[in-house]
């Protein structure tokens, strides 16, 4: 068996195995440690309050010094010294109901929530989005990201990739259905933030209004922090705001959450650069206590070939986005080449032609398959007709009278993967071919740039030219200074920049309060308990992912107008009842192995339990199968598979998934339930050699045993036995 | 190796690389999904993100990766 990693289980079975072994002899010694017995388990089943630990901790100080005997009063040391020296794990258990371990089945979160950087309680939110409660959908998902309508148009979405349902068929809808409850909650008005601790006179400045800067200043304020947001360009968002494009994701968006924390009293001082409009001195006389760089990876790499400097035609797709983003909405050009097989080349490429460029052409050196761009990009922008010209390497910009002309090229082929399994692409000889352009848009990549960060002294840079910071705290090599976002990671996600600004906010507010500093990444935070839906079998595995509605690809070739135009509330309210509740069932399995191998009857097909080889899965053959004993049920860790009898049906639940439900008899005699006619055949076969007299009769066991003793029936041994 | 969204990988190895932190170590031989590669230019010496299955999403150097499908 796996040892059990959690700190609190492991005191908890430690206790136990004491208590069983009657080593405390005392019955008051056994007493109080039963009671700090049930605490723990308390602990362990996230049921325990704010006064759990220092009860424990109480009870077990008691034994220590008041114990009756000498082996109470060992046991009462060693379990304070344990319990003091796991203090914050269960502290962690208490406040966030959450066991990423794994051993506390009740506090094991979703697959879906552990995925996501920035631990949203995903199956709460959903489950409430299915209900129509969309203010309080929001009010869970802002509880971990200020953004939940932004996420809900451009997250790369990690928990869909981990969504259990996606070994069934397709994985739930996450990030649409946050895009649909923002819309509904901020349509209606009831998009609202929390109430903000009162002022607490501390000052935080923060250097850039990009997703970690701005999530950092939204829990910073709710804290009560006076909080400054310094921002070089002339509008707040970073890179959501110049990197992507509106027709992904509309200027009104980022406006609408970024006013909602401004409304919190963050003040934001756009066209404000460190280093060129204010310097490190000015904001250390004004008072500022603590810093977060937030300034993002707004450089850009080169091509490194001829010509790349020698005309105005040749611009950085990063330099490209960020004008158009500002309102230059000039064609660059009438033919565009594009170098790169990224997120950002399709974006560059995607703008060009709806700025009215006649031809757009992505320049790649490998092939298709190696494209690192998201799929449905690169589907949306051939359907667009963004032209793609793989196994492309680019040699030379060329042009005339100071303007471009064309692009030189060489075709390529991959070589023989090396050692790392890697394949380069390697140009082929007399393949030189030159490609009519008038633009060239290099986009291969971003850096940091260190303007205005460097005044910061102490602050330390990794060989990847990104700020050095101790990732669990977000902290510099200088105290009081912090870092997040693409200036730590490199070009990343928003989400990831997102859970940085949290993680940055709890470090800051730790460093004012003097509470040292977290050593492992923070736990997710289970929000909420919420029902299930009731749906039957059939429904739940039928149920199809919906399709998003796209505008016509005239309209997308033509105008910035939002591609993807959302749900509809049924197609939500669908979508929410295909979740597996994966933060009740934890997947251990144990229902499908009872089922088979003790009770024989192979009545669950989830082959979805299992991670690296799951397997086919039909919750319907449940209902022509089952014989509803219980066992699945009775051996459930955590109540995810229930059986209910109830309507004179004894019904069989997963999660609120009906797998089965059969018509319940009773007893000939006196009534009492017997079960469904397929469990009470079920067992008749199994005691039919033992008890004959029960043969044939629907009778429960008590009436059977009288009315074996009316007819002197002989217990009749079974065959193997005699 | 050219790592592409959704493969399955495996965390093989600890790295040498300044990225891996000490608490990384217990995700040695653990499974996951890469959900954002590098995506821009393919670079060997980019961080790459990976969701491991159920401990949570990390941005891993890729000397410790190895696919597993």
């Amino acid at each position: 068996m796996r040892e059990k990693s959690c700190r609190v289980r492991t005191i908890h079975d430690w206790l136990k195995e004491k208590l069983q072994s009657r080593e405390l002899a005392h019955p008051r010694c056994q007493q109080i440690a039963s009671e700090i017995f049930d605490l723990i388990y308390d602990v362990s089943q996230g049921r325990a309050g704010d006064a759990h630990l220092a009860s424990i901790l109480d009870l077990s100080d008691h034994l220590a010094s008041e114990g009756m005997t000498p082996e109470c009063r060992r046991l009462g040391e060693e379990l304070s010294d344990r319990v003091q020296a796991n203090r914050e794990v269960f502290e962690s258990h208490i406040q966030t109901h959450t066991c990423p371990t794994g051993d506390c089945p009740m506090l094991t979160p979703a697959p879906c929530q552990m995925a996501c950087p920035a631990g949203i309680d995903i199956p709460t939110y959903i489950m409430l989005i299915g209900q129509g409660r969309y203010a309080e959908a929001i009010e869970v998902i802002r509880k971990d990201n200020p953004f939940p309508w932004i996420c809900g148009l451009i997250c790369t979405h990690p928990c869909e990739f981990m969504c259990v349902r996606g070994r069934m068929d397709s994985p739930i809808a996450i990030m649409d259905l946050k895009g649909f409850t923002s819309e509904k909650a901020m349509s209606a008005m009831e998009y609202k933030n929390p109430e903000k601790m009162p002022d607490n006179g501390h000052k935080v400045c923060i250097i850039g209004a990009g997703p970690g800067g701005l999530t950092a200043a939204y829990y910073l304020a709710l804290e009560g922090y006076q909080v400054t947001v310094l921002e070089a360009l002339p509008v707040v968002g970073g890179m959501m705001m110049v990197g992507i494009p509106r027709y992904r994701l509309p200027r009104e968006v980022i406006d609408r959450e970024v006013n909602m924390i401004e409304e919190l009293g963050v003040e934001i001082r756009l066209n404000t650069r460190l280093g060129k409009d204010v310097t490190y001195e000015d904001l250390e006389s004004e008072g500022f206590e603590a810093y977060l760089i937030a300034v993002g990876a707004h450089g850009s790499y080169k091509l490194m070939i001829p010509g790349e400097d020698d005309y105005p035609e040749v611009i950085s797709a990063v330099d490209y986005l960020r004008r158009v983003s500002l309102g230059d909405h000039r064609r660059p050009g009438k033919r565009v080449a594009v170098v790169g097989g990224g997120n950002v080349a399709i974006d560059a490429a995607r703008t060009s032609l709806r700025l009215g460029c006649e031809e757009v052409t992505i320049l790649y050196r490998r092939t298709h398959d190696q494209m690192p761009a998201h799929s449905e990009e690169v589907i949306e922008a051939e359907e667009e007709g963004i032209q793609f010209s793989y196994l492309t390497i680019p040699k030379e910009v060329i042009g005339e009278n100071g303007h471009v002309t064309g692009i030189v090229c060489v075709r390529a082929e991959l070589s023989e993967p090396d050692d790392s399994g890697r394949q380069r692409p390697v140009p082929v000889e007399g393949s030189e071919h030159e490609l009519s352009v008038d633009v060239v848009i290099p986009a291969i990549g971003q850096e940091v740039d260190s303007f205005g960060v460097d005044d910061f002294s102490d602050v330390d840079w990794t060989r990847r030219n990104t700020l050095r910071v101790n990732t669990v705290s977000m902290q510099t090599h200088q105290p009081g200074v912090f870092a997040v976002g693409d200036a730590v990671t490199g070009p990343a996600t928003v989400v990831e920049a997102i859970a940085g600004g949290k993680k940055a906010a709890s470090a800051i507010h730790r460093y004012f309060e003097g509470i040292p500093q977290p050593e492992l990444p923070p736990v997710p935070v289970r929000r909420r308990r919420t029902d299930y839906f009731t749906v039957p079998a059939s429904l739940k595995m039928d149920l199809k992912r919906p399709e998003m509605a796209l505008l016509g690809n005239e309209r997308r070739r033509i105008t910035f107008q939002q591609v993807r135009l959302g749900m509809a509330d049924i197609q939500a309210h669908n979508e929410a009842k295909r979740c597996l509740r994966c933060d009740v069932c934890i997947r251990c399995g144990r229902c499908v192995e009872i089922c088979r191998d003790k009770m024989g009857v192979e009545a669950l097909k989830m082959g979805y339990l299992d991670f690296d080889n799951p397997g086919p899965t039909d919750l319907k053959i449940t209902a022509e199968r089952c014989i509803a004993c219980g066992a699945c049920a009775t051996n459930c860790p955590t109540g995810a598979m229930q059986m209910v009898d109830r309507d004179g049906e004894r019904e069989l639940l997963l999660c609120g998934t009906v797998l089965n439900r059969l018509k319940l008899e009773y007893c000939e005699i006196c009534g009492a339930v017997l079960g469904p006619a397929r469990y009470h055949d079920y067992i008749m076969r199994r005691v039919k050699e033992i008890s004959p007299a029960l043969v044939g009769k629907r009778i429960c066991l008590e009436c059977a045993r009288r009315d074996s003793g009316k007819v002197h029936a002989e217990i009749v041994p079974p065959k193997e036995r005699r | 190796m050219v790592f592409r969204q959704g493969q399955k990988v495996e965390i093989f190895q600890r790295s040498d690389d300044e990225s891996w932190e000490d608490y990384m170590d217990e995700f040695i031989g653990m499974h996951g999904i890469i959900t954002d590669p590098d995506t821009s230019k393919n670079d060997p010496d980019a961080l790459i993100e990976v969701s491991l299955d159920e401990k949570g999403t990390h941005r891993f150097p890729q000397d410790c990766l190895r696919v597993i499908d």
